[in-house]
């Protein structure tokens, strides 16, 4: 026992005073990883397009598509969507009005997932490679509500500016 | 209204449990009410190193609808109150961890910290932590995996819109090879709450035949001394300087060259 104790303090006195400590910082990984965040940088800019691109990827979705409870199409990711709004939104009324609880609906299909939520009086559809807890699809409903609702109030202060 | 503060890391075995467990009592000698939750659902031990395992209604039963969550917290050591989670597989599978945000609320009133002890990785339960908390503090090691899963954590906070706060450096050794703390401030963005250095009296804490977290068992050791300053900080608090403990020169000797 003690002279392992005795080993291992002139193990550590060599390490510190000769300095022969063989560890070095794995620069090249730190060089990485200093760009990582860079990547994941979700900043909104003033189109409107863009910004549901940039919605996109945040959270790691194919495509979306915001109608309102009737069906009709608010906003879509890919620019149309109408029969799958249609579509979206009576399976989810069938499905709600079988069972009453329901909170979201996932489908999956052969090329990925289909899922739908409501959230603010809207019915968000979304398209992904894999699943998205209703965590994560409440997120993105939380995030598309807040970007319509701040483009609505972009497009009446510019109305507002034209009327002056 | 409590600040609701969850712990992550992403990568396992980076201290955040001992970290959770330290930091509340800590706060709570600040004068805080604070309430711990054991959110790991699947891999819980916030109850073993609080030395609290025998609690018979758990997080699990509550997420269940089988218990009042009111039934399912604990007076815990100094003052702290403490949620725990069930250590029995046989519940974990039944859990629905989304129900997380909704207990939380429901305490929001009582407490002025609540802390949430998230699992690994970025599953549904850690999901769920997250997105139950307005903030999240990041906890890591002075390596690059722990650094990379970090990074992953907070992007992943930030789409559940938990703010990400700062980092905790756990385990710091003050070796050539590490990661400086500037360097992780850097590349995670984040300002960093705490350097903890390594500490054999952590470890030793689990060692004991009455289990106790180093902040009560040696409330003077380096690593107690730094989670005392992430809580002054996270409170606005100022701490006079705890005195670290006196060694001898044979002591200081062979801590200098015995930590390697």
């Amino acid at each position: 026992m003690v002279i392992f104790v005795v080993f291992g303090f002139f193990r550590s006195f060599a390490n510190r005073v000769l300095d022969i400590d063989d560890t070095s910082k794995p620069q090249a990984q730190v060089d990485f990883l200093h760009d990582f965040l860079s990547k994941h940088n979700y900043v909104y800019s003033n189109d409107f397009e863009e910004n549901l691109n940039i919605l996109k990827k945040k959270h790691l979705v194919d495509s979306f598509l915001v109608t309102s409870m009737d069906g009709s199409v608010v906003v879509s990711s890919d620019g149309n969507g109408v029969n799958e709004g249609l579509i979206g939104t009576a399976m989810f009324s069938y499905i709600k009005g079988e069972m009453p609880s329901s909170e979201a609906v996932l489908i999956k299909k052969e090329d990925g997932w289909f899922m739908i939520v409501p959230f603010n009086k809207k019915i968000f559809i979304i398209k992904a490679g894999s699943e998205l807890s209703n965590i994560e699809l409440r997120a993105l409903a939380l995030d598309l509500s807040s970007l319509l609702h701040d483009n609505v109030n972009e497009g009446k202060s510019k109305e507002a500016q034209f009327a002056r | 209204m409590a600040r609701v503060i969850t712990v992550a890391s992403g990568k396992g075995g980076t201290g955040k449990t001992t970290i959770t467990a330290n930091l509340g009592i800590a706060l709570s000698k600040l004068g805080k009410k604070v309430l711990l939750i054991d959110a790991d659902v699947a891999m819980a031990n916030l109850s073993l190193i609080l030395g609290m395992q025998s609690s018979p209604i758990t997080l699990h039963d509550v997420l269940l609808g089988e218990a009042q969550v009111h039934d399912a917290i604990y007076d815990g050591p100094n003052g702290v109150q403490f949620i725990p989670s069930g250590l029995s597989l046989d519940n974990y599978k039944r859990v629905d961890s989304e129900r997380l945000a909704g207990i939380v609320l429901q305490l929001n009133e009582k407490y002025d910290f609540i802390l949430l002890d998230a699992a690994a990785g970025i599953e549904k339960n850690v999901l769920s932590a997250l997105s139950a908390s307005q903030e999240t503090l990041l906890v890591t090691m002075p390596t690059s995996p722990a650094l990379a899963d970090a990074l992953k954590t907070k992007i992943v906070a930030q789409r559940l819109n938990s703010k990400v706060i700062g980092v905790v450096i756990n385990f710091v050794m003050s070796e050539k090879g590490e990661i400086t703390k500037q360097e992780i401030s850097s590349i995670l963005e984040l300002p960093v709450y705490g350097n903890v250095p390594f500490d054999a009296e952590v470890r030793k804490s689990f060692m004991q035949q009455k289990i106790a977290p180093v902040l009560l068992r040696k409330p003077d050791t380096p690593a107690s001394v730094e989670i005392q300053k992430i809580a002054s900080r996270l409170t606005g608090i100022k701490v006079p300087d705890a005195p670290v403990e006196q060694k001898g020169f044979l002591s200081k000797l062979f801590s200098f060259f015995g930590k390697r």
